[in-house]
């Protein structure tokens, strides 16, 4: 099972600051919501860990965090993830594929994830991957601007309002009819 | 119509008697397999594999064995040692017990937990870690045939593809010949999803190994006792576990629906387990590990063609059809017969000739292939020439009706030989599908259906009028592993003439407990209430190859009908000697003989019995017991005529099932009540895959939808209101002329409600849509079409 999601957004930080953040590890892990960092084994691998929680199913993903490209010369980079569900129900593999771009002194970022779960998860979650996809990528979003400014990044995604947002995505609360 | 030659008292066939055993179900009282407690039962629960394609790397257990009164972790390796990590499948293909190396579909078993309580097995399972490297899967059964595809296969020695067999049957050359110059020639392509039999009970065991007596007592839920005896013997003798140590009894079965024919492995483990340690071991699956790991059915990508004249005549038909059996051929047919009984596919319509060719592929799903609530196929054949039968009517604009009338086989063209090579024992589909025309008023509703076309309203109406192949079956072609399949039946009638009967079948909701018991009451006229019946203890049971594709009735009944025939010859002699005249002299009531022309000069049945054990005459066998294997001399071919009226929401592709009119015909009827009992759920279970039920699975091979959250079975809030009826066609081969008639329903139903809603959409020019038809499925079509 896998989504892919494209999210553009801009930061009033200029490139070489942003792209700093980007690709330090221990700077970009945390803004994955669930996510923390756990050890280091070369320059490009990065142990780490994933807790997420899926209405009644909660997954703890070790896994291994790699940087695939880091060109600092044209503002790219891919990041790869992959994860092993800790009581063996399933993995999940994500590729990150992010773009700086220099716009009005801030910086234009363009972020493609490719999300594939397997196992327990796809089976549950098939009709929520999306909706969590966009969340967590939302979260980091906000995450990765706040860490910039300085300000606190929230660690956990909040799957109160995950589900919270998704009930009232089914019945239309929030949404105009 | 229905004529009963016995009295209310006696209850012999024809009589809705209330159903014996309803009594002890609808009190709670039922057994059940995970009923059954023993004293220091161990319960096991199994590690399942989150991925359809990986090697195992490592299963580590150490955190398991820590969980308190988990006793053992049991792996593929373990089995390994005593050559138990592998078991044949009925179609002689072979399947893996437990993993020693490679997952090949997700859900398969990994390992397996032991412990005192079911819920520290539980636990114990949670804190088992195996580390796997997850492989791409073959999940599409076309690209499974592709070159450059994986060989899945690789425990089979010299295995360079997917492919499993082909098989073919009919006249190609001359097949070929007719459609090359026939007026008309349909195709269409179309898929039979991949269902489940979804049976409330899920499956389980206690396995109990008695170290002492060096004795297995299987308690579980098998539709087969008998055959599962001798597979067990056959899989685990040379451990020495022979056949006369073995006891398989299935207790109440909580729906069966062919899903309880096969041996799973977890039977295989517990056994192993109970075998090794000398304790009891109970294993019952969750909901989800049954519907995702326990044998599918169906599945098979078929098409469909047609030739004919221009007006209407059908003149052949060709089928082609590619089977996904998953990871191994477990499917459970007889042997000779790889697809089944597909080869029915002509349908009940006369032509000269026919073409049909499959090829079944390995795929990373879970294996199966189970005869659901249907005889080996049946399903998918009937689906295929009903679809193809009202696309050729459309291409001939035919009414569909009209067209089937213009094409079926005379009633007085029976016995029938079919292109394909069977010989259809009797029938009269004019007078099914006339019947069914007249319940549902057929040609107002084709006026209402033109004037609501002129209103843009989408009505639909469809039609099936199937034939159905079932009592399997003759031992010339008919065995499962070698053991051919008759059945059997064995009455002993008490001194005060009350009976026992025992069977080789084995009831799931069937309702044998009545149907054979009013069977022999026909014979014999001793009173139904007064006759027990017993199934699925091999220790007292005659032999016999269990209860599935609708072959108790045909095989077992006969039996039992048999048996008793051969009672009442005994009878006949005893009330002989007792009136003091010649066996002719004697004439039979049910319930009596009495002396022709002095009827006041009678012998009951029950003073007949009691003489038997009292004052039998002298050089005749004392006691009053029979027992028959019956082998039928053909298979019997009920038939049906099903229409189905659809209202279709052209905005929102809803569609609602207006009316259901079902007309069978299963010969001789012995309980009209539990007819109608079977007919009702067969129609549920029809409409199912009609417009609810699919396993899907995604590109990877994870199940999308293995929870009955997502997989949707219909419940009677579903069910549209069933209008049943009958013709009587008797089978002129069988004892009580009765044909079966429990798959019936869900062997015709589907196409009749995928013609109906084809029916709707057919102005806009959509002349097919693959099942389980869904309110998006519609929509997207009609998007598709421009309908606003």
């Amino acid at each position: 099972m896998t989504t892919t999601i494209t999210k553009q957004f801009h930061v009033d930080h200029p490139v070489e600051e942003t792209w700093a953040n980007l690709t330090d590890p221990n700077k970009v892990v945390v803004c994955v919501p669930g996510a923390s960092l756990t050890g280091q084994v070369d320059d490009n691998n990065y142990k780490g860990e994933v807790e997420m929680k899926f209405g009644p199913v909660k997954a703890k993903y070790d896994g291994l965090v790699t940087f695939l490209e880091r060109d600092s010369a044209t503002k790219k980079m891919k990041l790869k993830g992959v994860g092993t569900d800790s009581k063996g129900k399933g993995g999940a593999e994500m590729v990150m594929d992010g773009v700086l771009t220099e716009k009005d002194g801030g910086t234009d970022v363009n972020v493609t994830m490719e999300v594939n779960i397997s196992g327990m998860l796809a089976q549950f979650g098939s009709r929520l991957i999306n909706d969590v996809s966009n969340q967590v990528i939302d979260q980091f979003i906000n995450n990765f601007k706040n860490q910039l400014a300085g300000k606190e990044v929230e660690g956990n995604l909040n799957a109160g309002s995950l589900m919270g947002g998704m009930v009232k995505g089914l019945f239309g609360g929030s949404k105009k009819a | 119509m229905i004529q009963c030659k016995t009295s209310k008292a006696i209850g012999g066939m024809g009589h809705s008697l209330k159903r014996k055993e309803d009594d002890r179900f609808i009190q709670g009282k039922g057994n059940y397999v995970d009923d059954i407690k023993l004293p220091g039962m161990l319960y096991m629960d199994i590690v399942r594999s989150p991925y359809a394609y990986a090697k195992i790397l490592k299963i580590d257990s150490e955190a398991a064995m820590k969980v308190p009164g988990v006793v053992a972790v049991i792996t593929g390796k373990d089995l390994a040692q005593y050559n138990l990590h592998w078991m044949p499948t009925l179609m002689s293909d072979t399947q893996m017990v437990l993993p020693t190396d490679t997952v090949m579909y997700q859900a398969q078993e990994v390992c397996a937990v032991i412990a005192t309580s079911r819920y520290a097995a539980r636990d114990g399972r949670e804190a088992v870690r195996v580390e796997y490297e997850k492989m791409k899967p073959v999940i599409d059964p076309y690209k499974a045939l592709d070159p450059g595809a994986p060989v899945l296969r690789t425990d089979k020695e010299g295995k360079k593809d997917n492919h499993i067999w082909n098989w073919k049957v009919g006249d190609k050359e001359k097949t070929d010949k007719v459609f090359e110059t026939a007026d008309v020639v349909v195709k269409q392509q179309m898929h039979i999803p991949r269902i489940h039999v979804a049976s409330i009970e899920t499956c389980g065991c206690v396995a109990d190994y008695d170290k002492v007596k060096h004795h297995l007592t299987m308690y579980m839920t098998t539709q087969a006792p008998h055959a599962i005896r001798t597979v067990i013997a056959l899989v685990a003798g040379h451990v020495g576990l022979s056949e006369e140590r073995i006891r398989v009894v299935s207790p109440d079965i909580g729906g069966g629906f062919g899903g309880k024919v096969p041996v799973y492995p977890g039977y295989v483990i517990a056994i192993a387990v109970s075998f090794l340690v000398g304790k009891p071991v109970k294993w019952i699956e969750d909901r989800t590990e049954n519907l995702q790991a326990d044998s599918f059915a169906r599945d098979y990508h078929i098409t469909a063609e047609m030739a004919g004249t221009k007006d209407g005549k059908i003149l052949a038909t060709r089928f082609k059809v590619l089977a996904d059996h998953g990871y191994t051929d477990a499917s459970a047919n007889p042997s000779k017969f790889n697809t089944g009984l597909f080869s029915i596919a002509t349908g009940s319509y006369d032509y000269g000739t026919s073409f049909m060719e499959a090829d079944a592929v390995y795929t990373n799903k879970p294996p199966g292939g189970v005869a659901y609530r249907c005889s080996f196929r049946v399903t998918e054949a009937v689906h295929a020439i009903e679809r193809i039968t009202d696309r050729f009517a459309l291409a001939v604009g035919k009414d569909p009706a009209e067209l089937r009338m213009q094409n079926f086989i005379k009633k007085e063209d029976f016995p029938w030989k079919s292109p394909t090579g069977w010989t259809y024992d009797s029938g009269d589909y004019h007078a099914g599908l006339q019947k069914a025309m007249d319940a549902i008023d057929y040609a107002g509703l084709r006026k209402e259906q033109a004037e609501k076309r002129k209103k843009g309203e989408l009505m639909g109406i469809g039609i099936s009028t199937f034939t159905e192949i079932v009592g399997a079956g003759p031992s010339k072609d008919f065995d499962i592993l070698g053991i051919k399949m008759f059945d059997s039946a064995e009455i002993r009638v008490h001194p005060t003439g009350k009976a026992i009967a025992r069977f080789g079948t084995k009831s799931q909701g069937q309702g044998h407990e009545t149907t054979y018991a009013q069977i022999i009451a026909e014979e014999l006229g001793i009173p139904a209430e007064n006759i027990q019946i017993e199934e699925g203890d091999t220790d007292t049971a005659p032999y016999g190859l269990g209860t599935y594709a609708s072959r108790s009735t045909p095989t077992a009944g006969a039996a039992a009908a048999v048996a008793a025939r051969k009672l009442r010859d005994k009878a006949r002699k005893i009330a002989a000697y007792l009136l003091e005249v010649s066996e002719d002299d004697l004439e039979w009531e049910p319930g009596k003989f009495s002396v022709k022309g002095a009827p006041e000069k009678s012998k009951t049945i029950q003073e007949i019995v009691f003489a038997s054990y009292t004052n039998h005459p002298q050089g005749m066998e004392a006691g009053f017991e029979a027992v028959h294997y019956y082998d039928p001399p053909n298979l019997t071919f009920p038939s049906g005529a099903y229409i189905c009226v659809v209202d279709v929401d052209k905005e929102t592709g809803a569609i609602n099932v207006r009316r259901f009119v079902a007309i069978d015909d299963c010969g001789h009827i012995i309980n009209p009540m539990i007819v109608q009992g079977q007919v009702h759920g067969g129609l549920t279970q029809g409409i199912a895959p009609a417009m609810y039920e699919e396993l899907i699975y995604d590109e990877d091979g994870n199940i999308l939808n293995g929870t009955l959250m997502d997989y949707l079975v219909p419940t009677a809030v579903e069910s549209p209101k069933w209008e049943t009826g009958h013709t009587v066609t008797p089978s002129p081969h069988h004892p009580i002329g009765a044909k079966g008639v429990g798959e019936s329903p869900t062997v015709g139903a589907p196409p009749a409600i995928a013609n109906a809603i084809v029916d709707a959409l057919s102005p806009y020019g959509i002349t097919h849509l693959d099942i389980p038809i869904t309110p998006f499925k519609v929509w997207k079509a009609l998007q598709e079409k421009g309908v606003k």
